[in-house]
């Protein structure tokens, strides 16, 4: 196996399984068998987006230049015919996500090139493909060198990056309740992922796991779907139309606005969280939670 | 761009257009009703947890509404079969424009720019937005 390039790339050889997928669930929602919504406009946004993300990929060639730099400079050879280092690197590309994931969320540079995945106000499996066209330009690729420098041969990341996106994909769905609880324990599933897209001040940024949940758990960022508290999807300051360029571009627009306006304060606006404002006038997640926290009636302590 | 990449690329626009064409002929979006007071009351105060609404204006079309909520305007929109909403100064809503019985509303905000309210006249009179 060529450890520079990939002999496959899961995300291309899933397409045909996307696009049926898709049918499938607009035919099972069409004969009321399935929970899903589609709007027309909403869902060509999501789709172009995914489109358009396969252009935008072709202009981030840096991060494999990056990326086969660090392997020149690895600290270990590690076999991408070993059944350990499969093992490895898929726990290891997980953890990474999730801190990048964590990272799209949490500070808005990021967030402006992540936003876009959740500016749908629908949750079905397009809203899996609205995918971003800014993502390389913002750099969070640098977060997989590391697995580079230890000795992963950049194929195998490439190969685990693209199973993840791929297993990413059918938990974009109203369509499945809950799997089962030994699996709902361990990995990321539907009901775990709804509560990553909605909004509601108790899910706000929750969830970022990739395959494994058991990160979330970890790291205390974990939040499960509750029954009495259905899911809002989308983002706190939803878009007003389905313009796709707003789509895209609609968050590095706001931060160049804010930096142009307030220069002083760029810091904060590029790489404070999302919603930062210097006098606080704006909304948080964290100020949101807070005041949802504030306003819950006090909770009767159990006999 | 190599051959193969166009063709791939050309194959995903007519998968996207067939399935957005699959999407449109479903009808399987949300079902959306004209908003009346207490439905529009019940969305703003889901989208603004804790401020008090004054005073609402639902739209005469049932696809948005403005409400008061102290110094600040809360203004909700339908968008396809969901609906967006901002909070702006309530002196900002008050100087919008209104013609042909629709207020434009700009709400400073790149993500959403405006919001077009059918409303039977804007501004309120002082004493109805008191």
């Amino acid at each position: 196996m060529d450890p520079i390039k990939p002999s496959f790339d899961p995300v291309t050889l899933a397409i045909p399984f996307f696009v049926l997928a898709v049918v499938l669930e607009i035919a099972l929602a069409r004969f009321k068998l399935a929970r899903a919504n589609y709007e027309t406009r909403d869902t060509l946004a999501s789709l172009t987006m995914g489109l358009g993300s396969n252009v935008a990929g072709l202009l981030t060639g840096g991060a494999a230049f990056a990326g086969l730099f660090v392997y020149q400079h690895r600290l270990f050879d590690i076999p991408m015919t070993a059944l350990w280092a499969w093992v490895a690197v898929f726990l290891l590309e997980d953890l990474t996500y999730y801190g990048f994931h964590r990272i799209s969320h949490e500070r808005r540079f990021w967030w402006a090139a992540h936003v876009n995945h959740h500016s749908s106000q629908h949750y079905n499996l397009s809203t899996a493909l609205r995918q971003t066209w800014t993502g390389g330009l913002a750099g969070t690729w640098a977060l997989w060198l590391p697995l580079a420098f230890l000795g992963f041969p950049p194929a195998m990341i490439a190969i685990q990056k693209g199973i993840s996106l791929v297993y990413q994909f059918w938990i974009h769905t109203e369509a499945i309740g809950r799997m089962p609880r030994w699996f709902e324990a361990v990995f990321n599933t539907p009901s775990h992922h709804r509560v990553h897209h909605a909004r509601n001040p108790r899910y706000l940024d929750r969830n970022y796991a990739g395959i494994l949940i058991v990160w979330d758990r970890l790291f205390g960022t974990f939040q499960p779907e509750l029954d009495e508290e259905k899911c809002r999807y989308g983002i706190v300051k939803n878009l007003g139309d389905f313009n796709i360029l707003r789509v895209a571009f609609h968050e590095w627009a706001g931060i160049g606005a804010d930096v142009a306006r307030d220069p002083r304060h760029a810091l904060g606006y590029i790489f404070g969280p999302p919603g930062w404002s210097p006098d606080g006038s704006r909304d948080t997640s964290a100020k949101l939670r807070a005041q949802w926290e504030a306003s819950r009636p006090a909770e009767t302590p159990a006999e | 761009m190599d051959k193969a990449f166009l063709i791939q690329l050309a194959g995903s626009a007519a998968a996207v257009m067939a399935l957005v064409g699959l999407a449109a002929w479903a009808k399987i979006a949300k079902p959306l009703t004209p908003l009346d007071d207490a439905r529009a009351r019940r969305l703003l105060a889901q989208e603004f947890p804790g401020k008090p609404l004054e005073r609402v204006w639902v739209a005469t079309d049932g696809r948005g509404a403005v409400a008061r909520s102290g110094a600040s305007a809360l203004v909700l929109f339908e968008l396809g079969d969901a609906y967006v909403a901002r909070h702006i100064p309530w002196a900002q809503a008050v100087a919008s424009s209104f013609r042909d019985g629709v207020v434009k509303i700009d709400l400073s905000d790149v993500a959403a720019p405006m919001a077009r309210i059918a409303l039977d006249r804007w501004p309120p009179s002082p004493r109805e937005a008191a």
